[in-house]
């Protein structure tokens, strides 16, 4: 949304023009602004609002007193999490686990969106499309237990398929292999969330004109060529927006896949950051050191999102902001 | 045009607008409701105390009740029993029940500030005392609680919270007063059909255990239908990890069950329970029979459903479990009347010198129970409707029913009616969901398995003569082979130990700003990741990886883990046995 409006030509020239033609823009968008004003108020009310509970992380916070009743602390809960070694080793989880997330939420979505886009038999498409996005409406817990399933040394579909062919003699206990894990995660998550990612990029790949492949095609381009010089380009600003998007959600991945999938084998490469706030937070009533990590991860996330935009308002001549 | 067109566009943004006033408006009102709701309970609570003088107040009253457990068969007090407490006392519970992590669950509703009326929240009381949530009994059980103060006995001086504040904020209603136990659910399981194929040798110590899977799995490598049959499996999902992993260990070697710790029972000497030199042996016990290839080796991956589905298939030769943890499974064999595949019990030690400490008793577990909360609208009427639960005639209710539909008194002696007896053993969530029975013994104060009330009938359903009539015809065979009649013969007998004067530590409350919630989480991750890694090492390997893993407890603080312990047990001592 924020994209469209940064290059509506409009805008941009009210900026260049001075102060006081805000007000006359402002006048003349006045519906606009007042159909926003509910969303603002609401992003208010449930984001920034909620804010002034920062402050529980300073102090050594109790319940059935008020927040002004509390123990300062300083910045004491911080110095504890940055002390312990399970917070760096559920950072490099979550980092390892979100990166190889993001690199496989950007190529197999795109390259499954660009091929279905070459198919010209419309059901056969429609057909593809819509049960490539199922596993999407699964729930974690459901999907967990069908890829425990299929992982499982006894009566696996992986294993059994594998030994049939002969590659494995004796089945593998695929989720006991602290290794594979983050793999496991990474591909689980490509299996369910494949079909879905791709849609937004099918929507944008509709958007770019017909005459623009016809053109090609009269000079001669093959379909590869069409697919690389037209295809790729017409949504290449979609895929940044949406990689500036989540290279800011970076830490915040959430824990249900990790907490579902994982077991005591592997808990050194599960634990998420997310798992580490639940367990050492919220689960022992630290509510204080649970913010604090919380504030750590909005920091990081706003960060990093700043760093993405950056980059690429300057290598790609694409920004959200 | 333009006119026409900028009232939806209004109109909508001040719906949207008021919606959200109107949230957050609801927000303040509930803010505001109660401290109000509180002031009127404390308000209301003096004036009935005094006007206790009339006949009892049967008025409808709901109360809310919320606890850790969840009873999937709660009716919300539309059974039998359930109206029948209603029609006595007026009171109605409206349930809340915790789904998912109870813990987590009482602590977001110990901070909220809205407390149900009525709370069961086990250790984690302890964050509601420290909220000033839950209210002291002590003046109300005076008043108002005779059964209560009947009941409870000399055992009444171990509700008192702490040294520090000796009020009353809990009715302990997980134990039952006077508990015997009489039958035996852990210790080692083998299925019927293995004994029975190897003539019923003697099931004593880890080495017996192992000789019979390995002498079965050599004659019958399969099942009648061709799957492979699995020597021993572990359930190591999630918290079932301490029944089937790390509780035997001690169980096994002479220690009785405190949570993560072994206290002696003289010198009350704390220590974290893997520490015990014994302890290594038992995993290296373990680990030998993951290296024979009798340890399944999904055991450690599994999840509790699979661990089921596969007790269930019935392939599973020897558990290392609690009954209730893979009951479900062993329902199913017995429906499908695989009955030589359903389980006996065997008190296995590492060794002879040990004794199998099952039955360690602990004397009455005052701790998890019932608290009324500050905002309780009439604490009166409810500590009499808990008393009211106590008394001899609720009792019998809540365990037998009621009397000419569910049980009859022949000649002084209460029997349930066979029908109705019938139904409660094949058909037993229905029934619970229609009769009530099982539904409201953690309301309150009861006596335990074993007790009997004036007229010489036991107060529960669970009695020796009772016990047998559920046994299979396999299993009283096997018994008769073993010249038992109950698993718990078996066993070495609750005499055989000195009383724990501090009950078990796993049920002394740590306070919520203690040290040692963060350190024994810590050791917890470390063992949890730990032992499963040296069970299925290679055995050369395994010193190594033990090694690690105490170099790794000694850097997480274990020692001051067992201190802070120590001091929790000494005060415990103190506050049960002064």
């Amino acid at each position: 949304m924020k994209a469209v409006s940064a290059r509506n030509p409009d805008v941009s020239l009210s900026a260049k023009t001075g102060k006081s033609n805000f007000w006359k823009v402002a006048f003349r968008n006045r519906y606009l602004y007042a159909m926003s004003l509910p969303f603002v108020v609401w992003v208010f009310v449930f984001s920034y609002y909620p804010l002034w509970g920062w402050l529980i992380a300073f102090q050594r916070w109790k319940p059935g007193k008020s927040i002004w009743e509390q123990k300062w602390a300083g910045l004491d809960q911080f110095k504890t999490l940055f002390r312990d070694d399970m917070f760096y080793q559920v950072m490099r989880n979550t980092l390892a686990m979100s990166v190889m997330g993001l690199v496989a939420t950007f190529t197999v979505p795109i390259l499954f969106a660009v091929l279905l886009n070459e198919i010209r038999n419309m059901f056969f498409k429609r057909a593809v499309q819509t049960i490539s996005y199922l596993p999407h409406f699964v729930s974690w817990a459901v999907a967990t237990s069908i890829i425990t399933r299929m992982l499982a040394g006894e009566n696996g579909v992986v294993n059994d398929f594998l030994m049939w062919l002969g590659i494995l003699h004796e089945p593998i206990q695929w989720m006991g292999k602290e290794h594979l894990f983050w793999g496991i995660v990474t591909v689980s998550d490509a299996w369910k969330e494949t079909g879905w990612n791709a849609i937004i990029y099918l929507a944008a790949m509709a958007g770019i004109g017909p005459e623009l492949y016809e053109a090609a095609k009269v000079d001669g381009a093959s379909r590869l060529r069409q697919i690389w010089h037209i295809t790729l380009p017409g949504i290449r600003s979609t895929v940044i927006v949406l990689m500036i998007l989540s290279i800011g959600h970076l830490i915040s991945i959430g824990f249900e896949k990790q907490f579902l999938l994982g077991n005591n084998l592997v808990r050194d490469y599960s634990q998420v950051l997310d798992l580490y706030s639940l367990q050492y937070g919220l689960q022992m009533s630290r509510y204080s050191f649970g913010t604090a990590i919380n504030i750590f991860n909005s920091v990081v996330s706003v960060i990093l999102l700043f760093a993405a935009n950056g980059l690429f308002k300057r290598i790609a001549k694409e920004s959200i902001m | 045009m333009a006119k026409r067109r900028k009232w939806p566009v209004l109109l909508m943004s001040t719906a949207l607008f008021a919606g959200l006033l109107a949230g957050c408006g609801g927000k303040d009102n509930n803010g505001s409701a109660s401290p109000s709701g509180s002031a009127a309970a404390s308000g209301s609570a003096s004036p009935s105390a005094s006007a206790s003088a009339p006949a009892e107040d049967l008025k409808p009253l709901t109360l809310t009740y919320y606890s850790e457990d969840p009873n999937p068969n709660w009716a919300n007090m539309q059974d039998e029993t359930g109206k029948y407490i209603t029609e006595k006392t007026g009171i109605t519970l409206d349930a809340e029940f915790a789904v998912g992590d109870a813990v987590q669950k009482s602590a977001l509703i110990a901070t909220s500030g809205k407390y149900p009326d009525l709370i069961s929240a086990k250790t984690s009381i302890s964050k509601f005392v420290d909220a000033g949530a839950v209210i002291d009994l002590t003046d109300l059980i005076d008043k108002y609680g005779p059964n209560l103060k009947k009941v409870y006995g000399d055992e009444l001086k171990r509700l008192r919270y702490s040294e520090d504040d000796p009020s009353i904020y809990v009715l302990p209603s997980y134990a039952g007063v006077g508990q015997t136990y009489f039958e035996a659910g852990g210790g080692f399981e083998l299925q019927h059909r293995v004994v029975k194929e190897l003539g019923y040798p003697r099931i004593r110590t880890v080495q017996d255990f192992e000789n019979a899977i390995k002498q079965y799995l050599a004659k019958h490598p399969t099942d009648e239908n061709g799957n492979k049959n699995i020597g021993l499996t572990l359930n190591a999902d999630d918290w079932h990890m301490y029944i089937s992993v790390t509780n035997p260990a001690f169980l096994t070697t002479g220690g009785a069950d405190d949570g993560e710790f072994n206290i002696d029972v003289d010198t009350y000497k704390v220590t974290y329970h893997f520490l015990r030199p014994e302890e290594k042996e038992y995993f290296r016990w373990l680990n030998h029979m993951n290296a024979e290839g009798l340890l399944d080796k999904e055991s450690f991956v599994q999840k509790y459903d699979q661990y089921k589905a596969k007790v269930a298939s019935g392939r599973v030769l020897g558990l290392i479990d609690q009954l209730w943890d893979y009951a479900d499974g062993e329902k199913a064999l017995k429906a499908a009347g695989k009955f030589d595949q359903a389980y006996g019990h065997y008190p296995v030690t590492l060794n002879e010198n040990f004794k199998d400490t099952s039955f360690w008793p602990t004397g009455f577990m005052a701790g998890s129970g019932v608290a009324i909360s500050k905002t309780n609208p009439d604490p009166v009427r409810t500590i009499k409707f808990l008393d009211w639960l106590a008394s001899d005639e609720g009792q019998v209710l809540i365990n037998w029913g009621i009397e000419g539909k569910h049980y009859t008194v022949e000649n002084g002696k209460r029997v349930m009616i066979k029908e109705v007896n019938d139904r409660r053993i094949n058909d037993g969530t229905n029934f619970q969901k229609e009769s009530g029975i099982g539904n409201y013994t953690l309301l309150s104060a009861h006596y335990g398995d074993g007790v009997k009330d004036p007229t010489g009938n036991y107060y529960t359903l669970k009695f020796p003569e009772q016990l047998t009539n559920d046994y299979s015809d396999v299993e009283k065979e096997v018994l008769k082979n073993y010249g038992a009649t109950i698993w718990k013969d078996l066993f070495p007998k609750e005499e055989e130990f000195k009383v724990k004067p501090w009950g078990a530590a796993w049920n002394i409350p740590i306070p919520s700003d203690s040290d040692s919630t963060v350190i024994e989480e810590k050791l917890k991750n470390i063992t949890w990741k730990m032992i499963p890694k040296a069970i299925l090492a290679k055995p050369e390997e395994f010193d190594d990886i033990w090694d690690d893993y105490v170099s790794q407890l000694e850097k997480a603080d274990v020692h001051k883990a067992e201190e802070l312990r120590a001091e929790l047990v000494k005060a415990r001592v103190k506050l049960w046995n002064e």
